[in-house]
């Protein structure tokens, strides 16, 4: 084994703990919620409890090996009064969960410190609390060593002390391991051989010491001291006696100790699980993308070559190309099931938002979250934690009132503020709401005046919706920690525009306010209709599209601006693809009429030609510029050039209305400039 | 004297000449097809493609007040990338790298900055010619361009040119 640790392979060590300790980071949180019922109850879940000893003690493990000290400490304490609920001597009080709350916050807090190479935060409080509520917790917990396969069934504090009993002398060894003693095939290997020959390893530490140099720490104990003891040095091994084992706290490592020996496996538990890299599964999904347009290149040229070519089996050809397109639908869908993760990751975090916020005001608050096994993409779940965030505590500062408020209202005093996923075909609903005092939208009109923000005339929800998202708009005169700094809304609505979601609010006064986030499960590939009216060819996801009718020019009728046409007994609003372009109505006497259906409502689409089914790489308009309503996306049919993918739910809310003025093809101020 | 070279990209646009520095240039290409996208901003000439991502076209002639021109082959679209955004700038012909070094550089008056919609940084003077150096902060700056384009004054920067030969 080379003893040499490169910079990439110390950081990519450090990379594995960081995202290791956030899983158990993550299970712990979502443990917690979940623990919330337990409260009170004689018997504690024991399956919640067992989750989260075992999370605990896995990042008590791996934080002893980059040296974390303070993190091992605070896990060994909440492990040693999870222990205590197991063994059935206390139960769940909400005391107790509020330290495990702030255990695992101050995990996290050290982890990102530790990152960011900062001072680490103090733990002494809490460590302080967890020895009232246990009583009986020890001094200072000894660190837990998984390190070694002994130290598996007995902690290593015991062995030293129990060493030490048996009257053997603790020293503390240390190897640095070097190309020359390699060469001379002295290693980590060899020296533990030497070592467990003369006595009893009882811990072994691999530290970094900085410009990729490592040493191990071994911790042994001796009956007596070796003979040759004074030649180690040669070998790189310096070796001094140790005072007790038990008080020796492993040394600070000066940059970070990582663990280094395969034998030395921190992780006891087999997994199956491997982790990958989000880019990578990126660059998977850009590669089937391409992979989609070849294929529907393919079946153009197949189309066309068995049209024009006599000699040629188009069976034969259809049948591979079906098969094919097949398999890369299966790929395509594996791939996408490989990225999806529950939405949980971001629920669970909200309860420590929720009662920090709570601990600052006299509100009280109880937040209930639902359906937190929808499944999303996991780069939306990414995208999706700083909005959420957002909107929960918009929810709290804004929305909740203060008890005697409440009361005043007759309603109770705790309020209510609920997370809601659930999956509604290709799409998600995410859907953030509270049961406070919901939005004035007079008060948010004069606000937003004040801060010369455009007031449009007809206040409905979706005006309201578009102020409180306007850049620079803040319902506060001044901001409060939580909430009100001006900034968020629009930012929510940015990420969610950019992610090719929609935004929807509901409110009523003194009875609450309700975000919808709809957002879509995936990204990256879409069935679609390809259509075009007057040269504009468009897409438009077959999810939406429930039927394609032919419609005779006639049939059109117009009522209140608003065009119908006639579908099954009654009418159907229909919008045309020409008007959404600005283009002039097309004169012809037929066309098509795709019907469209989202849980919004239905209408209808005129185009002038459907030209076939095709599954598309759904490109974002990720640049505000670029962006309009009613576009969701863009895609390429084999000649790289854009083709507009147009939002189905867009167009079936009513927000697209034909637009009276035609918009001229000149710019609107022009100037004559001398040369 | 040590002065700082650097590169820029030199483009014409009306009968100004304007430069943005090479780091902030992705690359240039000819117009070949923009997707006009519904209800964008009149200066949105539409989207296009570069490498996988639909980046919008914006006209600088439209963004400037000029009045539009069809495309013809001396059109380019120079892409540039301001932090994480990237957006392809319609210009009349980008034909040119140039180094400029700092002490040809000079700052925008404040008489100017105050006229031209504050899209320019500095002004440069090679030999005879006067380069405008483009804020793209300001260029790119959604805000600014929801207003119609009517109280951009198109001839600020030419008359800057001229004032200057």
């Amino acid at each position: 084994m080379n003893a040499d640790l490169s910079p990439e392979l110390q950081k990519e060590l450090l990379d594995d703990f960081y995202a290791e300790g956030e899983e158990h980071l993550k299970r712990i949180r979502e443990a917690l919620v979940l623990l919330e019922d337990s409260i009170g109850k004689a018997q504690a879940d024991s399956a919640i409890v067992e989750e989260l000893f075992r999370n605990f003690h896995s990042f008590k493990g791996i934080s002893a090996i980059v040296g974390l000290r303070a993190a091992e400490e605070l896990a060994h304490a909440s492990e040693d009064y999870l222990r205590e609920l197991t063994k059935g001597r206390t139960t769940v009080s909400s005391a107790g969960l509020d330290l495990l709350m702030g255990a695992a916050q101050k995990l996290e807090q050290i982890i990102v410190a530790f990152r960011a190479q900062a001072p680490t935060p103090n733990i002494a409080g809490l460590l302080a609390s967890f020895k009232t509520l246990t009583g009986s917790a020890p001094e200072a917990p000894a660190p837990a060593r998984e390190s070694l396969p002994t130290a598996v069934t007995a902690g290593p504090e015991a062995q030293a002390d129990e060493a030490t009993a048996r009257g053997l002398v603790i020293w503390r060894c240390t190897f640095i391991p070097t190309r020359e003693l390699d060469a001379r095939g002295v290693n980590v290997n060899s020296v533990r051989a030497r070592l467990s020959a003369v006595g009893e390893i009882l811990r072994a530490t691999p530290q970094v010491l900085g410009a990729g140099q490592i040493a191990f720490e071994f911790l042994v104990g001796m009956r007596e001291t070796p003979a040759n003891i004074a030649k180690w040095d040669a070998d790189g091994i310096s070796a001094e006696l140790v005072e007790s084992a038990a008080s020796e706290a492993p040394a600070a490592a000066p940059t970070a100790a990582i663990e280094h020996e395969p034998d030395a496996n921190p992780f006891i538990a087999p997994s199956h699980v491997v982790r990958v890299d989000l880019n990578r599964l990126d660059e998977l999904m850009r590669i089937t993308g391409e992979l989609v347009i070849h294929r529907s290149r393919f079946d153009d040229q197949l189309a066309q070559a068995s049209r024009s070519s006599a000699g040629l089996d188009p069976r034969s050809l259809q049948e591979v190309n079906t098969a094919w397109a097949r398999s890369l639908r299966e790929l395509r869908e594996a791939i996408m099931r490989v990225r999806l993760v529950p939405v949980a990751e971001i629920f669970a975090r909200m309860p420590f938002v929720v009662r920090d916020l709570a601990r600052e005001t006299k509100k009280q608050v109880r937040l209930r979250l639902e359906g937190q096994q929808t499944e999303l993409d996991k780069y939306l779940v990414e995208r999706l934690k700083d909005p959420l965030l957002h909107l929960v505590r918009n929810a709290f500062s804004h929305g909740v009132e203060s008890p005697e408020e409440r009361r005043a209202a007759h309603k109770p005093e705790e309020a209510a503020i609920f997370l809601r996923a659930s999956a509604v075909g290709d799409s998600v609903l995410i859907q953030v709401g509270d049961n406070g005092r919901g939005i004035d939208p007079q008060a948010v009109a004069r606000k937003a005046a004040a801060q010369g923000i455009p007031v449009p005339d007809n206040l409905d929800h979706s005006a309201l919706l578009k102020i409180l998202c306007a850049t620079g708009f803040s319902t506060r005169d001044d901001a409060d920690m939580a909430a009100g700094r001006g900034v968020g809304m629009a930012v929510v609505w940015d990420t969610v525009r950019e992610l090719g979601g929609s935004i929807s609010l509901e409110t009523e006064l003194g009875r609450g306010t309700q975000f919808t986030l709809r957002l879509p499960l995936t990204l990256a590939i879409a069935e679609t209709f390809i259509v075009s009216a007057a040269g504009q060819t468009c897409a438009i996801p077959q999810t939406y599209v429930t039927e394609i009718l032919h419609l005779a020019s006639d049939q059109i009728r117009t009522v209140n601006r608003v065009e119908l046409a006639p579908y099954r007994s009654g009418l159907l609003p229909v919008t045309r693809l020409t008007s959404l372009f600005h283009l002039p109505a097309s004169a012809r006497a037929q066309h098509c009429l795709l019907v469209l259906h989202s849980d919004r409502g239905s209408s209808g689409l005129i185009v002038d030609k459907v030209h076939g089914q095709k599954e598309v790489v759904v490109r974002a308009i990720r640049d505000p510029l670029g962006q309009t309503p009613g576009i969701m996306g863009a895609t390429e049919l084999g000649d790289g050039r854009p083709v507009l993918i147009l939002d189905g739910a867009h167009l079936t809310s009513g927000v697209v209305r034909p637009d009276l003025a035609p918009v001229s093809d000149t710019p609107s101020f022009t100037v004559d400039h001398g040369n | 004297m040590a002065t700082e070279m650097n590169k820029y990209i030199i483009f014409e646009v009306g009968n100004a000449t304007y430069g943005v520095s090479t780091e902030q240039v992705r690359h240039v290409e000819m117009v070949d097809h923009v997707t006009v996208v519904p209800n964008a901003n009149p200066a949105i000439d539409g989207v296009v493609f570069s490498r996988g991502q639909v980046i919008p076209a914006l006209n600088l002639r439209t963004r400037f007040g000029f009045p539009r021109q069809p495309y013809d082959m001396r059109t380019r679209l120079v892409f540039v990338q301001l932090r994480h955004r990237v957006v392809g700038l319609i210009v009349d012909s980008a034909r040119e790298f140039l180094a400029i070094s700092d002490d040809m550089i000079r700052p925008i008056e404040q008489t100017l900055t105050g006229i031209s919609g504050n899209y320019l940084k500095a002004v440069a003077e090679v030999k005879d010619r006067v380069i405008l150096l483009l804020e793209l902060e300001a260029v790119l700056d959604v805000d600014q361009l929801e207003p119609a384009p009517g109280d951009l004054p198109p001839a600020a920067s030419e008359a800057l040119t001229e004032a200057k030969a």
